[in-house]
């Protein structure tokens, strides 16, 4: 019997072996070039090339293909009873590209980077409250946090914190050593940056041998250098787009739902907006599928107001058509209680930064205008939009890319928050975050995220339009690319034929 | 003669500078500025007056623009916004980039459309005008975004003999251009050659009705001796504009099809400068194509004098 159980072992083994094979083929993809000339390869700086630094360095913590937190270069975590002080295990035998073994130090280092003022990292935000980082021994790691945090792993997922081999700040923007399954060969931002697969990495060497990075910042030229066979992906593909590639045999399509949102925020400390029966009125007088059908052909997600992505594991799972369907007549009926029979006028500000907003605006307009909610459309350039319009006027476009919902809530609504566009000051919201944000009870802090998704329902001044589905690109020859949200994907397991 | 090429001289200078005005002024009337742009969200506070503080746009615009025009004269153009890369370098490969472009379209276009434009005029009103014609007339008149995405659609994703889109990076090897580089010629020369074709059918044709052939014929001159010795030579003369003219819009104009092609050219530096309001590489870019315009246009003079002492003798008589 032993025997058979070691035949049996052997022959799994070997069929391992056999699928991983030596890295084949080359997989190519094609980056905007976003930050112009200050591109580079410092995963907190403002110009990475995320294209890059997602396939050359890993996390110590990445979201699994449900969203959930997994382990990554940390293989466990656990917190103390209040959720303040954080212990990580690490990874043990992880090489960096250089060689040098990856240690509780890198961690330290790579993470006190991200909250060191002198760098001011826009990913800054996500560790706000750390307070302290250190390294218990080689292989564990600490973190103190001012309040109590309990989706800490979850904020470890964000796509900037990436392992860095300690004091290599001054060099990362071009050497680009990482732990990754890919290490940098020559990186060119303008131009092709090549990568190869990294034969130490932890899960093994990665299904491809070669990554080609291009740098194209025209939308339509990476459409055609995809019809065209010079790409394997390309993930901007809009709605009309995708039936060009659903045509093509020799390309195919994924669809991804994402949790980027666009919205219209309403502030509510002006008249009439500091009424919450007049915010209310208006977020009821919408039509929320007819909205997303207009202006996304129905590629998107629709909720109550929750800014929280459809795959996020607190989406507030609520049917839209019994808790938030279209009522002119309740609207017209809130509107007077509050003391507008006659119904209410106001100037939304809008621009193109968003290709979508101007659509999105004149729908408003058209729907609630029912309800005696006359919108007059302000047009602005797109120029100095998030400086001179956002945050300032009453009425404005918005438009935010996913994050988990605790940064969400956090970051967007908030008293007091830099970015809380709707300037919302509510210390019964806030009571509710913070009781949240410290369970460590999954479901009930499940539960209590899903109280906050129904009382911004009822309260708040943010109009969440919809999630945007986006559409992905690939050349049939690509396999085992995992359909989710971009930095869940498992860029080891990529194979080309 | 020499004072007739120096006051050309003057005024082109006196173009560049009013167009360094120009462009000063027309960016200072944008709402924002590069800080604003580069950071986004995050302009507010202090991030935003660091930015501003290290690229000086404290200053009042006067100030800024003395400072800009005096290092430009000494050859200085400052560094970017956006990653305060030295410009000069930044623009150097997109400059060649551009010229090469430029240059394949020539050394393709000029030949084939002087030949085109002699033979339509020769057989004129024959089968052979028409269909050249209708042809340069349809080039001319279609936008090059449209010939190019036409040229994609069929050479690279239909029969797939030619890459599409240019992925070789600005500061590679000329060579590395190639093939990437054959669509956005064709794009290039079908509008040029159109341009060109057009004036030297119509300047043949003019010489073809002249006394001097007549009298030629007449005489019992053999029918391509009068081509070549009386027809070209001065059919000819007119075209040099042309063709000058064109060279400089082939530099300043390629934006369109650099942005199309993904070609890394001084056009699509230009286009991503502007929009990430790196002001600093759209004012170099700006000068430097006024000032090819300028020198092209000025060359073409000068030849076109050198070339016809009729129009020399009548200029020196209009300047007195």
């Amino acid at each position: 019997m032993r025997k058979l159980t070691g035949l049996v072992f052997m022959a799994i083994l070997a069929s391992i072996s056999v699928v991983r094979a030596e890295p084949t083929g080359t997989f190519r993809q094609a980056h905007e070039v976003g930050s112009g000339n200050a591109s580079d390869l410092d995963p907190i700086s403002k110009g990475r090339v995320f294209q890059i630094t997602e396939k050359i360095m890993s996390r110590l913590v990445r979201p699994s293909m449900e969203g959930t937190p997994s382990p990554d270069l940390a293989v466990s975590w656990s917190a103390n009873s209040d959720a303040t002080v954080w212990t990580f295990k690490l990874r043990s035998g992880v090489k960096f590209h250089d060689g040098k073994p990856f240690t509780s130090e890198d961690a330290v280092y790579s993470l006190q980077r991200v909250i060191d003022p002198k760098l001011d990292s826009p990913a800054k935000s996500t560790l706000k409250g750390v307070t302290k980082i250190e390294a218990i021994d080689p292989l564990t790691l600490s973190l103190t946090l001012a309040a109590p945090k309990a989706d800490l792993p979850l904020v470890l997922t964000d796509y900037r914190l990436r392992m860095i081999p300690a004091g290599s700040g001054d060099t990362i923007k071009s050497t680009g050593i990482g732990t990754g399954p890919f290490k940098v060969e020559k990186f060119d931002p303008q131009g092709v940056t090549v990568l190869t697969a990294n034969m130490d990495y932890w899960e093994g060497p990665p299904a491809v041998a070669r990554m080609e990075i291009i740098g194209i910042p025209d939308a339509q030229a990476r459409l055609q250098a995809l019809l065209g066979g010079q790409l394997d992906m390309e993930p901007g593909i809009s709605r009309q787009q995708s039936a060009l590639i659903q045509r093509n045999p020799k390309l195919k399509l994924q669809e991804v739902p994402t949790g980027n949102w666009r919205g219209i925020v309403l502030r509510t400390d002006v008249k009439p907006f500091d009424d919450v029966r007049v915010r209310k009125a208006i977020r009821m007088a919408v039509d929320r599928k007819a909205m997303v059908g207009l202006v996304a052909a129905g590629a998107g997600f629709i909720g109550c107001d929750t800014p929280v992505g459809p795959k996020d594991q607190y989406r507030l799972e609520e049917d839209v058509a019994t808790m938030c369907p279209q009522d002119i007549k309740g609207a017209k009926a809130l509107l007077a209680e509050a003391g507008y029979p006659d119904g209410i006028d106001f100037d939304l500000y809008v621009s193109t930064v968003e290709s979508v907003w101007p659509t999105i605006a004149e729908a408003f307009q058209q729907q609630v205008a029912a309800a005696g909610i006359r919108v007059k459309i302000v047009q602005v350039p797109s120029d100095g939009y998030w400086s001179q319009v956002w945050l300032k006027k009453d009425a404005t476009m918005t438009r935010w890319n996913e994050r988990p919902a605790d940064s969400l809530f956090n970051e967007v609504y908030r008293t007091g928050a830099s970015w809380n566009e709707s300037h919302q000051s509510d210390p019964k919201f806030d009571a509710m975050l913070d009781a949240a944000g410290k369970e460590l009870d999954f479901a009930k802090r499940k539960d209590m995220y899903a109280a906050i998704q129904r009382y911004l329902w009822e309260n708040t001044g943010t109009y969440v339009v919809y999630h945007a589905t986006v559409f992905v690109g690939l050349s049939a020859r690509v396999k085992d690319l995992d359909a989710v949200e971009n930095f869940s994907i498992r860029w080891n397991r990529v194979r080309v034929d | 003669m020499v004072r007739l090429i120096l006051r050309r001289l003057g005024l082109g200078l006196i173009t560049v500078a009013l167009v360094t005005g120009i462009i000063f002024v027309a960016i200072e009337m944008l709402p924002g500025d590069a800080c604003v742009a580069y950071l986004e969200r995050d302009a507010v506070g202090q991030r935003l007056e660091n930015c501003r503080e290290q690229l000086g746009l404290n200053r009042p615009a006067i100030q800024r623009y003395g400072l800009w025009v005096g290092a430009a004269i000494r050859g200085d153009l400052g560094v970017s916004a956006s990653g305060g890369k030295d410009i000069a370098t930044l623009v150097g490969d997109r400059f060649r980039n551009t010229l090469l472009l430029a240059l394949c379209a020539i050394v393709a276009g000029v030949p084939l459309s002087l030949f085109l434009g002699v033979v339509t005029a020769l057989n004129r009103d024959k089968s052979a005008d028409l269909v050249v014609s209708s042809i340069a007339i349809l080039a001319m008149t279609i936008p090059e975004f449209v010939t190019a995405t036409v040229l994609i659609f069929v050479f690279s994703i239909w029969l797939e003999w030619v890459p599409g889109i240019v992925m070789t990076s600005a500061g590679a090897p000329v060579a590395a251009f190639f093939p990437e580089i054959v669509l956005p010629t064709a794009a290039l020369t079908l509008v040029m050659a159109a341009h060109i074709l057009r004036t030297v059918r119509s300047s043949v044709i003019e010489v073809m009705a002249s006394d001097y052939v007549q009298m030629a014929t007449l005489k019992g001159v053999p029918y391509w001796q009068i081509i070549f010795r009386h027809v070209l030579p001065n059919a000819l003369l007119p075209a040099i504009n042309v063709v000058a003219l064109t060279i400089a819009w082939l530099l300043g104009g390629v934006v369109v099809i650099e942005k199309v092609f993904n070609y890394p050219g001084l056009g699509r530096l230009m286009i991503d400068a502007i929009s990430d309001r790196d002001i600093p590489v759209v004012q170099a870019i700006a000068l430097i194509l006024a000032t090819v315009y300028v020198a092209v246009n000025l060359g073409a003079d000068v030849l076109t004098l050198l070339l016809n002492p009729r129009l020399r003798t009548l200029q020196m008589r209009g300047t007195r």
